[in-house]
């Protein structure tokens, strides 16, 4: 089993092993005998969340305000300042998924937003997965995330005024 | 070992043979056996200790499943399925052995791909021009900068963009759905505005991704595509309400499931 994506920033990038892209058909779909019964799915849900919560979240609309912030609309559609923008979003979405790229995206506000709607992803972890593989894992990419974080800054502000426009929306949108 | 509780993976025809070193659920894994029934039988393990839907297991149930169904049609059982003893599966799978029989056939050289799309996020710039009513917003957000403010823009364009990549979807499907012998939509699933499956043939495997990458090429700036497969046939076996001794209702969904 492989997943492979198509998007505008990378036209196939195929993966292997991971469960993200199936889990709803393993838990929800196959073979149903009436007279067998179920494992408990305590846990489940929580899985669930933990593979899928950056969608439709104030994380993902506020990112979205962001980027539409950035626009010039007076510049030629055909410029490649948007493009260029959404590279680094885009391959982080794909490449180590979804939370990273809110981890990197969405900062402050999201951690925010996840403690008041009580899904910290600790929490989630050690309940889906009693833990060491991938909550390991996601310990490290979380740590890896955060030191990405100001050399990241420092880069987009040495790049263009465009750019520390942005961040200066986004401090204020954090503070 | 009929007086234990065994988990069920799947139902194949009888006479095959396990691919060597399966694992099953739990840690440390499972031994996978058959368990002959007539014609058919059923792939089963021991239920471990307080079995819950980990990730190792998952990956263990879905594996098992993988690899069964590479050479030969298995019918892939949900995960977690338990049954009180051998007995039970014997009785169940007997039961129901005509229905089980049949659709191992439907299965037969055909493998699940599920295809789930989601709004392209680089179209969002197009969005802005083509909707009057984001540009609106983005105006009052520029004017009057606010939390609330960018917030209801975002929505707003995420709202867009979903519309984007649903209009993208379903001038797709039916071309892709002419190289499949069925076609599925599961579960929603947050943030996709399709998750489908199609049965495809194994000959027709390849046709069937370039299919979606030359669309998937063409609506780049609308949705973005993740191709996964082959995959255990979960969505195109006797779903829900198949149980043994109905069969009019089993034949229903299977019919349902040709769409």
């Amino acid at each position: 089993m492989t997943t492979t994506t198509y998007n505008e920033a990378a036209v196939c990038v195929p993966r292997a092993g991971t469960l993200y892209d199936v889990l709803e058909l393993i838990l929800d779909r196959g073979m149903v005998i009436d007279i067998f019964v179920r494992v408990s799915l305590v846990g489940i849900e929580i899985l669930k969340i933990d593979a899928r919560i950056v969608v439709a979240s104030v994380d993902t609309y506020l990112r979205f305000a962001e980027v539409c912030n950035r626009l010039d609309l007076n510049q030629d559609a055909a410029s490649r300042t948007v493009p260029e923008l959404f590279s680094s979003m885009a391959s982080g979405v794909t490449s180590t998924g979804a939370k990273r790229a809110v981890k990197s995206a969405g900062g402050k506000v999201g951690d925010k937003v996840k403690e008041a709607i009580g899904v910290g992803e600790d929490e989630a972890e050690d309940e889906a997965d009693e833990g060491r593989g991938r909550s390991g894992a996601d310990e490290e990419r979380r740590e890896e995330a955060e030191h990405a974080e100001k050399p990241r800054k420092r880069r987009s502000s040495e790049s263009s005024g465009s750019a520390r426009t942005a961040r200066g929306t986004r401090r204020a949108q954090e503070a | 070992m009929d007086s234990s509780r065994v988990y069920v993976y799947g139902i194949v025809h009888a006479g095959r043979s396990l691919p060597p070193d399966v694992r099953g659920v739990g840690r440390p894994a499972a031994a996978v056996r058959l368990l002959p029934v007539g014609e058919l039988a059923a792939v089963v393990s021991d239920v471990p200790d307080d079995l819950r839907a980990r990730r190792r297991d998952l990956m263990a149930h879905q594996e098992l499943l993988t690899r069964l169904g590479a050479g030969a049609p298995v019918l892939p059982m949900r995960f977690g399925m338990v049954a009180e003893d051998a007995a039970t599966v014997r009785q169940a799978v007997e039961a129901a052995a005509a229905t089980h029989l049949a659709a191992l056939e439907r299965l037969r050289d055909r493998t699940e791909m599920n295809l789930k799309a989601t709004p392209a996020q680089s179209g969002i710039e197009a969005l802005v021009r083509a909707d009057a009513g984001v540009r609106r917003l983005l105006a009052d957000v520029r004017r009057t900068p606010s939390y609330e403010g960018n917030v209801r823009l975002g929505q707003a364009v995420a709202e867009g963009l979903a519309r984007r990549a649903t209009e993208a979807v379903e001038e797709a499907l039916p071309r892709l759905s002419a190289l499949a012998d069925g076609f599925v939509r599961g579960p929603d699933v947050p943030g996709c505005v399709l998750n489908g499956s199609f049965l495809v043939p194994n000959a027709a495997q390849e046709r069937f991704r370039a299919e979606v990458e030359r669309y998937a090429a063409g609506c780049a700036e609308r949705v973005e595509l993740r191709l996964t497969g082959p995959l255990p046939c979960y969505s195109f076996v006797p779903q829900d309400g198949a149980e043994p001794g109905t069969p009019a209702r089993t034949s229903a969904a299977h019919a349902g499931v040709g769409g």
